[in-house]
């Protein structure tokens, strides 16, 4: 697979703002306001969405591990590397099948990632605890994914339209 | 010249509904599941493990005072007051474990994931006698 200096430089791009939004995000923490372990506003998915369709899965792909693995490098946290990976593996893989049915908007895109994404870190939870009680707070996780997979899809949205004009690939 | 794989659909779709409806009955699946058996009082079970491992299972109407658990270098204050269990003090970063505030259903639980301390409400069991303390 042939890997061009702008490629490099735009994933690059792209995965240092996926992290500036995880940390940026963690200053505002939505479990104040919804006492739910995991639950958070996921701005690091408006990258990943839009990376998808404006550069294709390979290179989300590739933003999503970076963002990763470097987040879990600068909590200093291995852990958080399990939590993140597998939700965002998770909810790449039905954002990648759902975009690639052709049937779904960006809204339809971004609602199955950010519910896949919950689940995915409700199966890291239930790894690292050893125990099925977190199980519990999916429910509630699920419904607070509709709303913010909405904006996530609404943002991802107007970002695309505004960049149609440029030649990301 | 714009050079994306696809044209993307900025407009929701029908199918879209579909997705929505798929995570709505998702949810209301886990919930009935987890929540669908629940009861209150004396035949509430609280069992406390730690890092996977069961650290304390008594009846909730016998939990008293409060018990101190420590997870992962964090420590918790767990105490029942008035048919529900909450977490009083906690040393962890994110605080969710209190935030959570107390619980008193059958399926309710309290996570710690920085501690990997949970509290879980169950049933108590078919047979109805007995309770592991310890």
């Amino acid at each position: 697979m042939k890997i061009s200096a702008k490629d490099i430089a735009l994933c690059g791009v792209l995965s240092a703002l996926a992290l500036g939004l995880s940390v940026w995000e963690s200053l505002f923490p939505l479990s104040l306001l919804i006492p739910l372990p995991g639950v958070k506003l996921g701005l690091a998915n408006l990258v990943t969405l839009f990376a998808l369709y404006a550069l294709g899965p390979r290179r989300a792909l590739a933003i999503l591990l970076t963002r990763c693995l470097l987040g879990s490098l600068f909590a200093g946290n291995a852990s958080a590397l399990l939590f993140s990976l597998l939700g965002g593996l998770v909810s790449m893989a039905v954002m990648i099948a759902l975009h690639r049915s052709g049937k779904f908007s960006v809204f339809g895109v971004s609602l199955g990632g950010a519910a896949a994404h919950n689940v995915g870190q409700i199966a890291a939870a239930v790894i690292a605890l050893g125990s099925t009680a977190v199980i519990g707070y999916l429910p509630l996780l699920l419904l607070v994914s509709l709303v913010t997979g909405a904006l996530t899809g609404l943002l991802v949205s107007l970002l695309l339209r505004a960049t149609e004009h440029l030649s990301l690939q | 010249m714009p050079t994306r794989s696809s044209t993307p659909k900025y407009r929701p779709t029908a199918w879209d509904a579909w997705i929505f409806a798929a995570v709505i009955a998702l949810a209301a699946i886990v919930a009935v599941l987890f929540y669908g058996g629940a009861s209150r009082g004396g035949d509430t079970v609280v069992t406390i493990s730690v890092a996977g491992e069961v650290a304390e299972r008594t009846a909730l109407a016998q939990f008293d005072g409060e018990h101190v658990y420590t997870g992962n270098g964090y420590t918790l204050n767990v105490v029942a007051q008035h048919g529900q269990i909450r977490v009083s003090h906690s040393d962890c970063p994110g605080q969710d474990c209190i935030h959570t505030g107390g619980i008193r259903r059958v399926g309710q639980s309290i996570v710690c994931l920085p501690a990997q301390i949970v509290i879980r409400l169950e049933s108590a069991s078919p047979d109805g006698a007995d309770v592991i303390v310890g």
